[in-house]
């Protein structure tokens, strides 16, 4: 595949003598669509936190092109600037409007001007179809109307990875369903996406890699008929035919 | 009965002869509040910042020191100024330094030691009420704000402060009539206000009930302009319950056309798809569309 953006070496997290995460090792290559499933528990949001350094990891390196991103001396800021993160909870900024959510980042962040920003977050706002909701604020529209706003919020400032974490758990079924569809357009359109996910057919038909975790450790991965036609360990199996059954 | 006619009486006598000591008692109250209210909420917010800087384990030791003195000075500000009467603060502040300094230093004037002492004092209660304010933010809003890149000093000028600002405008409200009422105690160090006039009153005839009442009055006609008020802010603040929907948007150029920045869509002439068709189209003709 195309150039590394992210490596992560030996990668693990402690909370207290709770381990949460145990010596990870994956790379995430342009163009990717990762999607990490797992149990509630694995580890999995963990991870992409400590990917976006929300978490600060307790040992091993996160590579972005080749330079290590964890530890002293180094501008988390200008780094998340580069890595998206769009959350459970959707996390917009309650006192903006949709608009002003989609240009902060952009404004102050970035240092365009106004004009600059409106233009472009009004691009990726028409991109996830809430550009009609531009004068809303956070708290006046639905719950897959606020996913959408944060994805154009991660968008507009061009990151070269966009991280999602549980994006449609929090949201009513109904709902569900807007927001994966503006993902997989993402995804046909050739975005970096890593996406820790409980939508089994979400991973199985878009992504272009599928990592299962179980109880802190990359349990197995491969490419999605792999990984969901013939999984390999037991572990994998388990969980998987629970997702069947259901 | 005949005990009320007789107060109203005397009332408007007071009021007919002193009306004008009155006033310039409920300006000078009035400045005083809005004034010290505003100072006092900025050392309030000030604090209230300095008290929430985040600080890890793995953060250079002296940052962590700085941070971590900059919390004991906040909190011993907040406990000594919220912990002590502000008559004996008065009385510290404004006969202390002409104490300590054997007279060499006075203070310019009893409006600058007024002021002081009573903003002081809102800070000292502004500081944890700004704090509670600051927390009662929900972390995810940081962390999406983290999340884009932003500092700490960027997520709290645009995106906390201004939430939190709302959050404890009743607070400050409360804070503003507090102050409406007890910068009377500042007739201590000889500042006329509007209960240092009903003093002077007093002192010069024997009318001191129907002058009390007068005072009543004037302090609950103040608050409760100062309650209206508020209020009337709060609202503003909230903003608008309803918003338009934009459905003619003057962007709306870029609706088809909207690109990633090195992919498009089919209907971009810089994506794949598009290139291809046309490829075809000049191999072997068009297909569709042709006459």
């Amino acid at each position: 595949m195309g150039e590394k953006i992210l490596e992560i070496r030996h990668l693990s997290k402690n909370f207290g003598t709770n381990h949460v995460l145990r010596d990870i090792d994956f790379t995430v290559d342009k163009g990717d669509v990762i999607s990490i499933i797992g149990a509630s528990g694995s580890g999995k949001s963990t991870l992409l936190r400590c990917i976006n350094l929300l978490e600060t990891p307790t040992s091993g390196e996160i590579l972005y092109h080749g330079q290590n991103v964890v530890g002293r001396g180094v501008n988390a800021a200008a780094y998340r600037s580069h890595v998206g993160m769009v959350f459970q909870s959707f996390n917009l900024f309650n006192n903006m409007t949709v608009l002003e959510n989609c240009m902060v980042g952009q404004i102050k962040v970035l240092k365009k001007h106004k004009e600059e920003a409106r233009a472009h977050a009004m691009e990726y706002l028409e991109k996830v179809g809430m550009a009609p909701y531009i004068n809303a604020k956070p708290r006046q529209i639905s719950g897959g109307q606020k996913q959408r706003v944060a994805i154009a919020r991660a968008l507009a400032m061009d990151p070269e990875v966009l991280l999602f974490d549980e994006p449609t758990s929090a949201l009513d079924p109904e709902m569900v369903g807007e927001v994966l569809s503006v993902m997989q357009a993402l995804a046909n359109e050739g975005m970096t996406m890593l996406v820790v996910t409980h939508e089994m057919a979400f991973a199985r038909d878009v992504s272009t890699h599928v990592v299962y975790m179980n109880q802190g450790v990359i349990c197995e991965e491969g490419p999605p008929s792999q990984v969901f036609g013939n999984p390999q360990r037991q572990e994998t199996q388990d969980f998987l035919a629970r997702f069947r059954k259901n | 009965m005949e005990r009320l006619i007789k107060l109203g009486q005397d009332m408007v006598l007071l009021w007919q002869n002193y009306s004008a000591g009155y006033l310039s008692g409920i300006r000078s109250t009035l400045i005083l509040a809005v004034v010290a209210t505003v100072i006092g909420c900025i050392i309030g917010l000030i604090c209230g910042v300095l008290n929430t800087i985040p600080y890890t384990k793995n953060d250079p030791l002296p940052k962590r020191f700085v941070l971590k003195l900059i919390r004991v000075l906040v909190r011993v500000y907040v406990e000594v100024f919220r912990g002590t009467p502000m008559v004996l603060q008065a009385v510290f502040i404004y006969y202390g330094l002409p104490y300590f300094t054997s007279n060499t230093v006075q203070w310019p004037g009893v409006w600058a030691a007024a002021i002081l002492v009573v903003s002081i004092n809102t800070g000292a209660y502004m500081a944890e009420s700004v704090r509670g304010g600051i927390i009662s933010i929900d972390p995810g809003q940081t962390e999406g704000a983290k999340a884009i890149g932003m500092t700490h000093v960027q997520t709290m000028l645009s995106v906390i402060l201004p939430q939190a600002l709302r959050n404890i405008m009743p607070q400050i409200g409360n804070n503003f009539i507090i102050n409406v009422k007890d910068t009377s105690v500042m007739f201590i160090i000889t500042f006329t206000e509007f209960f240092a006039f009903h003093r002077y009153i007093t002192g010069v005839n024997n009318m001191y009930f129907p002058s009390a009442a007068i005072e009543m009055i004037g302090y609950l006609t103040m608050t409760l302009i100062a309650s209206i008020l508020l209020r009337w802010i709060e609202k503003w603040m909230d903003g608008s319950d309803s918003y338009d929907l934009v459905q003619v948007d003057p962007l709306t150029m870029t609706a088809g056309t909207y690109s990633h920045p090195d992919r498009g869509t089919p209907f971009d002439e810089r994506s794949k798809e598009n290139r291809e068709k046309i490829r075809q189209e000049l191999k072997f003709g068009r297909t569709r569309g042709d006459r």
